[in-house]
């Protein structure tokens, strides 16, 4: 009886993903109706998604590629001022919220300045080298943003015009539709041939090679791709912010937290990022509220806990516990 | 003496400033080399150190330069107990990445005890002797900036003898060099890898007495410094005593005489872009050598 309710549950398990996915966006997606948007538990929400979306973009490059970037902070700024500057100089000539074509663009400017900075660093360097150069690129465009006179207005920041502001419901609509885009945009491009090419390339780069695959075109396009998502978050969060500084999106926690979120969920599995982001934004919304100064002593010593007890995350937990896939 | 004596007193001052970058940079060499550990909160410890010493002066009316005693003692059991602690099981696995994120949180816990003991307000160890000063050829050679340089260059000499002339020494070389052929022939990888440590976090326990003296430093500073540090590593090239201490003051020239020329603001763009051309084009440090493959 077991084993056929097994087989069953097996041979439908593609229907009942399907089905579970459907019931949690709707559940999600209607709950500025049921509840009020602009409560604190929506707003955990929000930062939830958006941390989602960061999170599967730095999975794709580091869990699944491999390749341990320590640039996201560059890549969500570089978003977040491209929309503000978009806005303000309104180049597109649209005056509403979340534009897409400006949020595409956001995202394809940070897409372009990871093959800048990809191309000379993965053809040449591998493991940390690569690590210290997305942060020494990372800081190089902190210099100029700093630097960037009246384009970037400095440490001063941007300031967007704030007028249309009306309730969160749009926010929590829009960062609920990225990280679901995000996760479908990681989870259909490792299933395809080019997802088949990144895994096996993050298990041996040279048996890899030798299979005819060609390493730094597709270590630059996940690159790419994962840059291009943290873009979209950080469009997201320009219209979110209405304040677009230095100190606000180039905190090194835009770089910290998508590390700790897929440690912490289970690195290089689709599901673990979000169970991370989950996990880590109640962690530092609630934390901040109940703990208040001491949480981000917390997180430093949950991080090293994780690495060293369960360095396959909670997804790797689950793995641990039954032997069934 | 003009423009020229200026240029020269900046070329000195960054020697000196280097050095502390150049003492940092040898420690990192010794425990990537040994357990491919990239220590990224190295900054972070050196910057605790530091406030040892300020406590150590501003509880206890203890001279800076003879805290260096306890602070190396201190830092010394400190690298020990990281490395059973922390790193021991990525060490042996030669997990980077494991390794990587645990220093991340370590750096990450660090700067938020510190800033939570100490406030986030800069600190600064002052001397009576602190503003000492000798005028040699018109370039003004602050005291206690000469120690730091004499104790970055005593502690690179003494590293380098102890890595030549001793057994354990020779073993540490024997295991950055080869793990399974150093196991083979009889070395203990975990004795080799906690005495690496903790000369690693020694090192940063003198950086930390150095910075104390000359320089103020707030708990966040940590990173920034241990990014230089990683810069002077790769500018000098890993597995090389004397070459980090070189890639050090080299780096520490590149600073100020970039801070001279250009102005603080871009200096540190300059500093960054250097280390992005030097990694990508002479990746074993711009004094060559074969190297470890990266």
């Amino acid at each position: 009886m077991k084993d056929k309710i097994y087989t069953y549950l097996k041979k439908d398990k593609r229907n009942i993903s399907i089905i579970i996915i459907a019931l949690v966006v709707i559940v999600f997606g209607a709950l500025p109706f049921y509840s009020d948007a602009d409560s604190f538990f929506a707003y955990y929400l929000f930062l939830v998604f958006i941390y989602i979306i960061l999170a599967q973009g730095w999975n794709l490059i580091a869990g699944y590629t491999g390749q341990i970037s320590l640039g996201t902070h560059a890549f969500f700024a570089l978003g977040a001022y491209t929309t503000a500057i978009l806005w303000l100089h309104d180049v597109t000539k649209t005056w509403y919220y979340f534009d897409p074509l400006v949020m595409i663009i956001s995202g394809v400017v940070p897409a372009i300045f990871a093959i800048i900075i990809g191309i000379p660093l993965l053809s040449r360097l591998r493991g940390d080298y690569f690590s210290f150069g997305t942060l020494a690129a990372a800081e190089v465009l902190r210099i100029l943003i700093l630097r960037g006179g009246k384009f970037t207005e400095g440490a001063m920041g941007l300031r967007l015009p704030a007028e249309g502001f009306t309730d969160m419901g749009i926010y929590y609509w829009t960062a609920l539709f990225l990280a679901l885009l995000a996760t479908a945009m990681v989870y259909f491009l490792i299933r395809s041939r080019i997802g088949l090419a990144l895994r096996a390339l993050s298990e041996d780069e040279l048996s890899a090679a030798s299979h005819g695959i060609n390493i730094l075109q597709y270590k630059v396009l996940a690159f790419a791709i994962g840059s291009f998502i943290m873009g979209l978050c950080g469009s997201l969060f320009a219209y979110y912010l209405f304040i677009v500084s230095p100190p606000a999106v180039m905190n090194l926690n835009w770089m910290f937290l998508p590390i700790l979120i897929c440690v912490l969920g289970g690195n290089g599995t689709i599901l673990g990022p979000i169970i991370g982001a989950f996990v880590v934004g109640a962690l530092f919304t609630y934390g901040d509220v109940y703990v208040g100064q001491i949480h981000p002593m917390l997180s430093g010593i949950i991080i090293i806990l994780v690495m060293k007890f369960m360095p396959t995350g909670i997804m790797g937990l689950k793995d641990r516990i039954s032997p069934h896939r | 003496m003009g423009d020229l004596g200026l240029i020269a007193q900046v070329v000195v001052n960054g020697i000196l400033f280097g050095s502390m970058y150049g003492i940092a940079a040898i420690g990192l060499s010794l425990i990537f080399g040994t357990m491919r550990i990239v220590f990224i909160a190295q900054g972070s410890v050196i910057v605790l150190t530091a406030y040892f010493c300020f406590w150590f002066f501003s509880l206890l009316g203890i001279d800076p330069y003879l805290s260096l005693i306890p602070v190396l003692l201190i830092s010394l059991l400190l690298g020990a107990a990281f490395y059973y602690g922390l790193f021991r099981e990525s060490a042996a696995l030669k997990d980077r990445i494991g390794s990587l994120l645990i220093a991340v949180g370590l750096m990450f816990f660090l700067e938020n005890f510190m800033t939570v003991v100490w406030t986030p307000n800069p600190r600064a160890v002052v001397t009576s002797y602190g503003f000492l000063t000798f005028n040699i050829f018109g370039i003004q050679l602050t005291l206690t900036r000469l120690i730091g340089l004499l104790l970055a260059v005593l502690a690179a000499v003494a590293v380098s003898m102890f890595l030549k002339k001793t057994l354990i020494g020779t073993a540490v070389r024997a295991t950055s060099e080869d793990v399974e052929a150093s196991t083979l022939m009889g070395i203990n990888p975990d004795w080799v890898n906690v005495v690496t440590f903790a000369i690693g976090i020694g090192l940063a326990g003198i950086a930390g007495v150095t910075l104390a003296t000359t320089y103020s430093f707030d708990p966040v500073y940590g990173f920034e410094f241990a990014l230089k540090a990683l810069i002077a590593l790769t500018l000098g090239g890993i597995g090389r005593v004397y070459a980090a201490l070189w890639g050090g003051i080299i780096l520490g020239l590149i600073e100020l005489l970039g801070t001279f020329f250009v102005g603080a603001g871009w200096a540190q763009g300059i500093v960054f872009m250097v280390f992005l051309l030097a990694m990508t084009f002479r990746p074993y440090g711009i004094f060559g050598g074969a190297g470890e493959k990266v």
